[in-house]
């Protein structure tokens, strides 16, 4: 089966495992190299190269991300050769994209400018006017693509071809003017797309971020993230609501990390997207009763639940506890549910309560 | 689930049935995906040529409702080839014989005329099955929204328990749940047949211990469940109705009945986060806050319990439905303790149900999602079932016969009506339809129709049809497709202004209770395209009420 060996990072002997890359390796001692095409659940690219290590015996350093470890392979990543590569090669893309982290961040994290103020850059370049392009008229409502970010480090077209498999999106055109596009360069909602967001989340660099997260303007660092279970389908995907606390709103959803949560990472539509219904002007607000006109009218809590209480204490003494039913929700909580079947079992004395458990 | 999400992608075969995983659980069927780009090899049984039959090695495009002949048949090549697992079936079963003797019945050639599915196929898929050694198989509503429904997992698990592809990792018979919580509310008994942790009530015992916990003697009376409570409303042994986070207008089969039967009641609260449809019959209507707005847990399909918690505040007066269910208590005179929230709730129904006694709020928050059971304090989180050997001593196989759908077409409703989900929209669609690009990428309700049916009526792609059934009449778009077979026309029941629930039967599962929204006969006529715009299309449900 897999045969290991050793390797040698920085001085420190490692087990290695065949086939496993040298990124893979470091990661799990804990020793950082850092990467920006590189994403856990897709194939390496080997296309930014800031994760260029020295490998001894070899003249040319490696893609750390690309390159399988061999035993007896002698690695270092922290030597004055690397740190120039990562300086250099953080100016360049940097150079191709916006270079003011202000304006590239509304609200689109950028790993690209995290990395280029953690390991700095190679003093002021140029901006390389690239001519990248958009696509004409995309009117999808949720992925807006600025082609001036993009450093073409294929991230988006790779989770769409391997994790999401629908292919909607690929890299056109050659050099500078490498860019995103569709078939035909139909809009997006004319392809297999179908809206899940990932490319969005793996950009690093805001390339590809959310309308409507853009549209609110904050950037992602000023929002709280809090961690919570979707309330759609059955998978259980965690979802991070990206909270403004001093508006008191969910600007947008993001999925934890992959390798962390039952959901790796990814999202659907549904989870990523269809949140705008928390904040819609058609929710509830207060509790209504039905008055002698027949017409439901607002009431206070107070009168409300004493409305409940009347109601469904009448029907008990005049037609016993079984006549009531209690239809209890699998969007609410467990908790929730608990008390439902309490208030039946133990407020009434009936077992006439369920959900709708088959949809 | 008897297995965990995470080991979908290590499977080497994966026969999926009656699941249209890619819209109803994306991220299932991304696993799913991943698994073929490893090699696995897939079979997908369903009427329709869903999405993932593009990358199945089999698609066994069955008529809709014959599913216990096609599983029989699998059955029989099993049984015939020498295919069981007799080491295992022997140690870990019950019954073995009679199902076999069942399936001997159900030979392959004649499956193939009532499925529709060609006999090599059945063959072939029944051997890959059988012979591979991390094989699950994945289920959903295509299975259970039958009158067949229990005999349609029973068909399934009969499979199971032959080839032993249980209690190992990536094999196993996974029902894959449709919402959030669905799993989360039967672990909690909103069930008359179950208390909290699958405790039966109909056991004295059982209820003695909650009636001492809660200080209130059990009741010895049945509940009912949805389906005989929703016929209970019609014919007045029902009088009041509590009704929480459900759209039942929209969700419940034959609703044109059900309506007449909300009107009939003395008493109705409806509790929701928007006025949904069935609030049009409500005394009282009590707005509730939404799963952003609260604290508490829910259990996915693979029995994981994950913390929900609250990120803003609700709007207006809306409240938790929890703090509303604690005052109603209150209210009609059930003393309470002083909770000072949903984690104490919790750590009530663990101390009472052994299953969860080891899960807490505050073990999920340090060790994330806890997959049930946990039965202690120091009891790790169960990946998956059956590990050492079939829970509850030994497997029970049951031998099941074939039973026709309650509705069967005739010349005057000659297509078979089925219905379901899309990606877009979920359940009532009172969340995704607030959704702007949502309602973009699919804005109004669609029946399918298969090319050569649409051409025989003389439908055009785009064109206004009305879908008929013996119980109501439904106005909305024809999307021609070959998605569907040939005399087999499906819907999906988000759409509140073309109620497709007003054409499915009300006809339950002899077990369960769940009513038949994969079959019923139906015919598309077609409109007076110049009169029927867009304006009339929301009209459709009062005729039908009526009808
Ligand atoms: S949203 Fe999803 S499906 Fe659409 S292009 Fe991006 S990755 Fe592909
Ligand atoms: S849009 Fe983002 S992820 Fe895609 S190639 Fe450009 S920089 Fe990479
Ligand atoms: S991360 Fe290795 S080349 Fe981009």
């Amino acid at each position: 089966m897999t045969e290991s060996g050793f390797v040698i990072i920085d001085g420190n002997e490692l087990t290695c495992e065949e086939g496993e890359t040298i990124l893979q390796a470091a990661r799990r001692a804990e020793i950082e190299i850092p990467t920006l095409c590189h994403d856990d659940r897709l194939t390496p690219a080997g296309a930014c190269r800031i994760c260029l290590v020295e490998i001894e015996g070899s003249n040319l350093m490696q893609p750390a991300c690309a390159t399988r470890v061999s035993p007896g392979m002698v690695v270092r990543t922290v030597t004055p050769r690397v740190d120039r590569n990562r300086q250099f090669i953080l100016s360049l893309h940097l150079a191709d994209t916006i270079q003011d982290r202000n304006l590239a961040e509304d609200n689109s994290p950028s790993r690209l400018h995290d990395l280029a103020e953690r390991y700095g850059t190679s003093g002021q370049w140029t901006p390389v006017s690239s001519p990248r392009q958009g696509r004409p008229s995309d009117d999808n409502p949720y992925n807006q693509f600025r082609p001036d970010r993009c450093i073409a480090c294929s991230l988006c077209t790779r989770y769409c071809d391997q994790v999401e498999a629908v292919s909607a999106i690929t890299l056109a055109f050659k050099g500078a003017r490498t860019t995103i596009s569709t078939a035909d360069e139909r809009p997006l909602t004319d392809t297999t797309c179908e809206l899940c967001g990932g490319c969005i989340d793996v950009c690093p660099t805001g390339a590809m971020t959310e309308k409507a997260a853009l549209a609110w303007g904050k950037p992602e660092r000023e929002l709280e993230k809090v961690r919570t279970t979707c309330n759609f389908c059955g998978v259980g995907c965690q979802l991070d609501l990206n909270v403004d606390r001093s508006a008191n709103r969910v600007v947008k959803v993001t999925s934890p990390p992959s390798g962390t949560t039952v959901n790796d990472g990814n999202l659907c539509v549904k989870g990523r997207f269809a949140n705008d219904f928390i904040h819609h002007s058609d929710r509830l607000q207060e509790p209504l009763i039905r008055n002698e006109a027949g017409e439901l009218v607002p009431a206070t809590w107070d009168e409300a639940l004493e409305r409940v209480s009347e109601g469904l204490l009448g029907v008990a003494e005049e037609h016993g506890s079984d006549a009531l039913a209690f239809i209890s929700s699998s969007r609410c909580t467990g908790e929730e549910n608990y008390l439902m079947q309490k208030l039946a079992r133990a407020g009434f004395r009936t077992h006439n309560v369920h959900q709708c458990a088959a949809t | 689930m008897t297995n965990s999400i995470p080991e979908i992608r290590e499977a080497d075969f994966l026969f999926v049935i009656g699941s249209n995983t890619t819209e109803a659980h994306p991220i299932i069927a991304m696993e799913m995906k991943r698994a073929v780009q490893r090699g696995a090899r897939l079979a997908v049984a369903d009427p329709r040529a869903i999405w993932l039959t593009e990358i199945a090695d089999w698609h066994l495009q069955l008529k809709p409702g014959s599913d216990v002949w096609l599983l029989n048949a699998m059955a029989h090549v099993i049984v015939t080839e020498g295919l069981e697992n007799r080491q295992w079936l022997e140690a870990n079963t019950e019954n073995f014989d009679a199902v076999r003797e069942t399936v001997l019945r159900y030979s392959p050639e004649e499956a193939e005329t009532v499925t529709g599915v060609p006999a090599q196929a059945i063959r072939e898929v029944a051997r890959a099955y059988a012979s591979t050694e991390k094989a699950g198989i994945y289920y959903t509503l295509g299975i259970t929204e039958h009158t067949c429904g229990t005999d349609n997992v029973y068909a399934l698990s009969n499979l199971v328990l032959m080839t032993g592809h249980l209690g190992l990792r990536s094999s196993g018979l996974n029902p894959l749940r449709g919402q959030n919580n669905v799993q989360g509310a039967n672990d909690s008994g909103a069930s008359p047949v179950f208390y909290p942790g699958y405790q039966r009530a109909a056991d004295p015992e059982v209820r003695e211990k909650f009636g001492a916990a809660w200080g209130v003697e059990q009741s010895d009376t049945t509940g009912l469940n949805l389906n005989e409570m929703m016929k209970a409303m019609g014919d007045g042994r029902l009088r009041g109705l509590y009704l929480m986070g459900e759209d039942i207008v929209i969700s419940e089969p034959n609703v044109g009945r059900v309506e007449k039967a909300l009107n009939e009641l003395d008493f109705v609260v409806v509790q929701d986060i928007f006025f949904n449809e069935s609030c049009r019959f409500a005394d009282v209507v009590l707005p509730a806050a939404c799963f952003a707005e609260k604290d508490g847990v829910f259990t996915n399909s693979d029995r994981r319990v994950q913390l929900v918690n609250r990120a803003v505040e609700a709007p207006g007066q809306a409240r938790p439905d929890w703090e509303i269910l604690l005052d109603v208590m209150k209210r009609v005179g059930l003393k309470q303790p002083e909770y000072s929230g949903p984690s104490e709730i919790y750590s009530e129904m663990a101390s009472l149900a052994p299953k969860f006694a080891g899960i807490s709020h505050r073990r999920i928050g340090r060790e994330g999602g806890l997959q049930w059971p946990v039965t202690s304090e120091d009891d790790s989180s169960t990946e998956y079932l059956h590990k050492d050997g079939v829970l509850r001593g030994k497997g029970l196989f049951q031998p099941v016969e074939y039973s026709p759908p309650f509705e069967e077409t005739d010349p005057e409703y000659p297509l078979i009506l089925s219905t379901g989900r899309t990606l877009y929209h979920y359940n009532a669609a009172t969340q995704t339809r607030r959704s702007e690009g949502l309602t973009t990428k699919q804005p109004e309700a669609f029946v399918e129709i298969h090319p050569s049916n649409a051409r025989k009526l003389g439908v055009q792609d785009g064109q206004l049809v009305d879908v008929v059934s013996r119980r109501g009449r439904v106005r909305c778009r024809a999307m021609i497709s070959r998605q569907v077979r040939r005399q087999a026309i499906w819907m999906p029941f988000h759409f509140p202004e073309a109620r497709t629930n007003y054409l499915t039967t009300d006809a339950g599962d002899k077990v369960t209770g769940t009513g038949e929204y994969k079959v019923c006969a139906a015919r598309i006529e077609t409109v007076d395209q110049a009169a029927a715009t867009q304006a009339s299309f929301p009209g459709s449900y009062a005729a039908a009420v009526e009808g």
